[in-house]
């Protein structure tokens, strides 16, 4: 089998995995709900293993002055491009990461504090407080977040009642920021920007595969960015320009589009992240604090026993994210890490492709 | 309730105690930059304007300063509100508010150092002025950040928390995490950034900074929590010291394929050879390193160098990496020198060039840190090389005049009128021909020039006063042009790098 043969074969195959994998991703079992945690630690897997395969094609015996060329000599600095803007937004939601750890932690107290037999005012009062910590903590405007000043931080979780500005100086974790004026939003506009898709003689030859890693690329740090509160997420596009008669692409688009729909839907209440965790928890802490807030000792025996199933509940959810968010955090640094290691793989090949020949 | 209360408390007291003890060590990083400059390779050419730009000298005494963060009579107070919320369940609470207003206090101290917050793609993209700020300002900040406030922050979480197992740690890692992520990332995307030789002596500030600090941060996270930490830093660590080999490669590409259209007017030191001595003579303070980094490509280098260092004279700094990699460096100029040479169509000329470019190098190496690692046998060498381009330019430019005034009958008396004549006319044209080019020739430095001069007089003066001499009879002819003084006074007027012609200066003696 000629070269060319053996690359058009490559390439399907390369295309027959992708769809195959984001087939998997979109039919999750019971525990692995859409945009939970271990469902984005499969989507992480997924891209680090398409990226592989990418590579493998594009640089793997070939004579890099091939890719020097039109029109690989615009396509591959575009992806270079799009990859530097993936590295900014996945230091941006490995942070955001934190502040779900927040929650997290927010959501430790609330479950200490209920999780006592008999119940007691005194815990319902602190549970209430931690709960209005919390909700506040998951709907703040991530762009309220940053901008607080530290004089009008108060770190009281004290008795003269909880207020927006107080709370929002709680939001410690949110301080962190990419840069000013950055916007994880035009980020990724910015990166769908230009994207157009092979035609022709191009469609059946290596630009395509460089097509589909683009678009890998832009979804995986998209859904990121809709699940993981982070800076400044106004505005998120909500539509990619992907041709459906793409084959592989049939899948990532369902997924994109049903993503797409839970975020249209959110983007009316307030910007919590569409992490699965977060809002289960969201739920959870809504129907708990009208329960603490009602709660006098000993309480209606049904309420209790609903809160009761409440809590534990939360416990399951605090659980997930316990043994799972760090090592989320992890997982987006190893992206990060595969993704700066490409690029200069990429400039390698583009340097070494149009050196003249002495 | 009374948590609530103490909550509050411990919180009043961290935020009210935390602004009074503002550190009193803030040295700011402008009072330690000597002024060089710093220029790009690439558009060299007949090019006259450097950017002066300063550069951090790396104080090697910023150790370790303790301070206290919070005064020491408040920790007691804080310890015991941490006993008693901890006892009663309540230590989330007493960590959040903790975390919460030691974080803050550590992002104003780090808000302070003005550190730009840029993105991957702000630092890829920015010019080079700018970067060398932010590099030299991360490379300040580091120093501080971990040298001083993390440290202090440490001990205040030990005499706080010390007794509560893991919480201890896990505060300090939340107190610190931002920060030390926002430092982590420029770091990173210098080490990705292209590698050019501009850049290469902030390369090593920052390299070298982090190689100091590495330990600390060693030691500040130590837990299973924080390995995460040590690990990314010792990352970074490697990826400085790639790009730090990586600048140093281009600057050796950039020296050797510096080219040039059109010879270099007046035949003087070439902005080249001012950039690459200039530069290279910033290398010694950072020899430790450099030889560290250079060591396994020292190899090529040592067989590339066509001096070697062997012999009576050979010490270890004239056989480290770094040496062999400067001298790699020179034979590179020297070469380019050589072609650039030889666009210059008169021969004479590009002796000049040769000369005054050696002489230069030889100058820079003798009068800097760099004599070291040349060593006394390369110097003698280039010395030799240079008035060895001395006297090829004497020998190409007077050897043909001073025949004109030779004598072709020794023994002979005086000659003839026409033949006398003849000689003192072929003597004027060749000298002002001679006058007319080469005044317009430079040679920049002093001492060479004034040399250049007193071995040329003496030669050509001393040939024409001869010839005069040998014939007193036709001494007051009017074909005599010029007197030997006319003569001497002229050759004063070469290589000034400013063009003249004989009927100007004529002018100017008779007045």
């Amino acid at each position: 089998m000629d070269t060319q043969e053996q690359e058009l074969e490559d390439i399907e195959l390369f295309q027959k995995h992708v769809s195959d994998r984001f087939t998997e991703l979109s039919s999750p079992p019971e525990d692995d709900a859409l945009l939970s945690v271990s469902w984005l630690h499969r989507l992480l897997d997924v891209f680090l293993c398409c990226e592989a395969e990418f590579e493998a094609i594009l640089i793997m015996d070939r004579d890099p002055s091939q890719l020097s060329k039109p029109p690989f000599d615009r396509l591959i600095p575009e992806f270079i491009e799009r990859a530097v803007k993936a590295l900014d937004i996945c230091n941006a939601v490995a942070n955001g990461v934190d502040s779900v750890r927040h929650c997290q932690k927010l959501s430790e107290i609330v479950i200490s504090a209920l999780d006592q037999n008999p119940l007691g005012d005194g815990h319902a009062k602190r549970a209430k407080k931690a709960l209005l910590m919390l909700l506040s903590a998951m709907n703040l405007d991530d762009k309220e977040g940053t901008h607080v000043k530290a004089t009008e931080r108060s770190w009281s979780f004290g008795r003269r009642g909880v207020n927006k500005e107080q709370i929002a100086g709680h939001f410690r974790s949110l301080s962190w920021q990419v840069a000013k004026n950055w916007s994880s939003a035009k980020q990724i506009q910015s990166m769908i920007y230009n994207l157009v898709a092979p035609r022709g003689a191009e469609a059946s030859g290596l630009p395509s595969p460089i097509y589909t890693m683009n678009v890998i690329m832009i979804f995986v740090m998209w859904a990121l960015v809709a699940a993981i509160p982070c800076q400044e997420r106004n505005g998120l596009p909500t539509h990619f320009p992907v041709p459906k008669q793409l084959n592989w692409a049939h899948s990532l688009i369902g997924l994109q589009e049903k993503i797409a729909d839970e975020w249209k839907k959110k983007e009316k209440k307030g910007m919590s992240g569409l992490l699965d965790e977060l809002q289960k928890m969201e739920k959870l802490a809504q129907s708990l604090i009208d329960f603490t807030d009602s709660f006098h000792f000993p309480g209606d025996a049904e309420k209790v026993k609903e809160a009761a199933a409440n809590v534990s509940e939360l416990k399951e959810i605090f659980g997930r994210m316990d043994q799972g968010l760090t090592p989320l955090q992890m997982h987006i640094r190893e992206v990060f890490h595969r993704i700066v290691r490409s690029r200069t793989e990429f400039l390698d090949v583009l340097e070494k492709g149009s050196a003249p020949v002495l | 309730m009374a948590m609530s209360r103490l909550e509050e408390e411990l919180i009043h007291m961290l935020v009210k105690h935390k602004q009074q003890s503002e550190p009193t060590y803030m040295p700011s990083p402008s009072s330690q930059r000597n002024v060089v400059y710093n220029e790009s390779v690439v558009s060299l050419d007949n090019e006259s304007a450097k950017e002066a730009s300063s550069k951090t000298s790396c104080s090697d005494e910023c150790g370790q300063y303790i301070v206290d963060l919070v005064p020491e009579h408040v920790i007691p107070d804080i310890k015991s509100i941490a006993k008693v919320m901890f006892a009663s369940d309540y230590g989330q609470e007493f960590c959040e508010a903790f975390i919460g207003v030691r974080k803050e206090a550590l992002e104003q101290h780090f808000d302070i150092l003005e550190n730009g917050k840029l993105s991957i793609e702000d630092v890829l993209k920015m010019e080079w002025c700018s970067l060398s700020t932010e590099m030299n300002k991360w490379t300040w900040s580091m120093k501080i950040i971990f040298g001083v406030y993390l440290m202090s922050e440490k001990r205040l979480c030990d005499q706080v928390l010390g007794e509560f197992g893991s919480v201890n740690s896990f505060c300090f890692l939340e107190i610190a995490k931002t920060t030390i992520l926002c430092l982590l990332n420029f770091g990173e995307a210098i080490a990705m950034g292209p590698q050019e030789p501009e850049k290469l002596l902030r390369l090593l500030d920052m390299y070298e900074t982090l190689a100091d600090l590495v330990i600390d941060i060693d030691a500040l996270f130590s837990e299973d929590g924080g390995s995460f930490v040590r690990l990314e830093f010792h990352k970074l660590l490697e990826g400085l010291a790639d790009s730090v080999k990586a600048a140093f490669n281009a600057f050796g590409v950039a020296v050797s394929s510096n080219g040039s259209l059109y010879p270099f007017p007046g035949g003087g030191v070439h902005p080249l050879s001012k950039y690459v001595m200039n530069y290279i003579s910033m290398f010694p303070e950072y020899c430790r390193t450099l030889n560290l980094l250079l060591e396994d490509q020292h190899s090529d280098v040592a067989n590339l160098v066509s001096e070697p260092q062997c012999g009576p004279t050979a010490s270890l700094s004239t056989s480290c990496p770094m040496a062999c990699h400067l001298r790699s460096i020179t034979s590179s100029l020297e070469s380019n020198l050589h072609k650039k040479s030889k666009l210059y169509k008169d021969e004479a000329l590009q002796h000049i060039f040769l000369m005054n470019n050696l002489h230069y190098m030889v100058q820079k190496v003798k009068g800097s840190e760099l004599r070291p690692f040349f060593g006394d046998e390369w110097i003698r060498k280039h010395n030799a090389k240079f008035q060895q381009h001395e006297m090829n330019y004497e020998r190409v430019t007077w050897s043909s005049v001073v025949l004109l005034l030779k004598d072709d009958n020794p023994g002979s008396s005086s000659l003839s009128k026409s033949a006398f004549k003849e000689k003192c006319k072929g003597f004027s044209v060749a000298f002002e021909e001679v006058y007319k080019n080469q005044t317009s020739w430079c040679i920049p430095d002093p001492q060479l020039r004034e040399d250049l001069r007193i071995s040329t007089s003496l030669k050509v003066v001393h040939a024409y006063r001869t010839f005069l001499g040998r014939n007193p009879a036709h001494v007051d002819d009017k074909c005599i042009k010029h007197t030997v003084e006319d003569v001497e006074k002229l050759l004063l007027d070469l290589f000034e790098g400013s063009p003249r012609s004989l009927r100007n200066s004529r002018r100017m003696m008779k007045t």
